[in-house]
């Protein structure tokens, strides 16, 4: 496992926001973030070699206070600048109608 | 007496360059739709390998994954669209997707749901369902391909031009 990936874990875990690592574990009726490990992302070229190496994730964080956004936000990003540096961005930011639920989407890249 | 240098061929050849310069625009996006084909390729490619058994989980009333009929509606697209290029000055670009997909009617609850908010809940998930990036998958894994099928595309139809 990469070892940037569990030191991302960790320092998310520590944000105060209660996250679950790829699961469900956490009460979708209050704050809560999923963090998962997707797939590697390298490129494959013409010959089906790879020309690039990193496996590619996301932080998912659901909450239900509007007001809250700027302090979730911020949270998430410092960690991601400190563990990932550029390698992340914001991919979607969304309200669901069914639920009522912000859900604010990250993906991130880390080394192998 | 001054030193003067004629050479038919450097005025050819920067008639030729004038010429393409000209068709730049036309060729870039020829390109595009090279590269962009690529990618919404690799998009349906993935979209045929997208789970669809029901999780629920027994303290999580509602979470489960894409129904047969979500994998079906996104599916029946056929190759995620490329929509309408945009030129900007010396650039152009488009995005790849299921925006223009339209609606389709929902199996579960017989309601128009558009197809692109079908196909965004199964690549970000929900609260109550667990993604499947397959969209975000596909145009990480193809980003080469597609780089070098824009390159390739440009090659052929600059040589084109200068040989005509």
């Amino acid at each position: 496992m990469s070892e940037e990936y569990e030191a991302l874990v960790e320092a998310l875990k520590n944000t105060g926001i209660p996250f679950a690592e790829d699961g469900w574990s956490t009460s979708p009726e209050g704050e809560y973030g999923v963090i998962s490990l997707e797939f590697e992302a390298g490129a494959l070229d013409g010959d089906d070699r790879k020309t690039m190496r990193a496996w590619e994730g996301s932080i998912d964080v659901f909450y239900r206070q509007k007001s809250r956004r700027a302090a979730i936000l911020a949270a998430v990003e410092d960690v991601l600048d400190e563990i990932c540096g550029a390698s992340w961005h914001l991919e979607s930011h969304q309200h669901e109608d069914e639920t009522g639920l912000y859900h604010a989407e990250w993906v991130y890249q880390v080394e192998e | 007496m001054p030193f003067v240098m004629e050479t038919k061929g450097i005025d050819e050849l920067l008639r030729k360059l004038e010429k393409t310069e000209g068709a730049a625009r036309g060729i870039a996006a020829q390109a595009l739709y090279e590269g962009a084909g690529v990618v919404a390729d690799e998009i349906s490619k993935k979209a045929a390998g997208l789970k669809t058994k029901r999780v629920k989980f027994p303290m999580r009333d509602g979470q489960r994954m894409p129904s047969p009929e979500e994998k079906a509606i996104v599916t029946g697209q056929g190759a995620a669209g490329i929509a309408k290029f945009k030129f900007n000055g010396t650039t152009v670009d488009t995005s790849i997707g299921y925006s223009r997909s339209g609606y389709a009617t929902a199996p579960w609850n017989g309601k128009q749901v558009p197809i692109a908010k079908i196909a965004n809940a199964i690549n970000h998930g929900t609260s109550f369902m667990k993604k499947q990036p397959f969209i975000r998958q596909a145009v990480s894994q193809s980003a080469g391909r597609a780089q070098e099928a824009i390159e390739e595309k440009i090659r052929e139809l600059v040589d084109k031009e200068l040989s005509d």
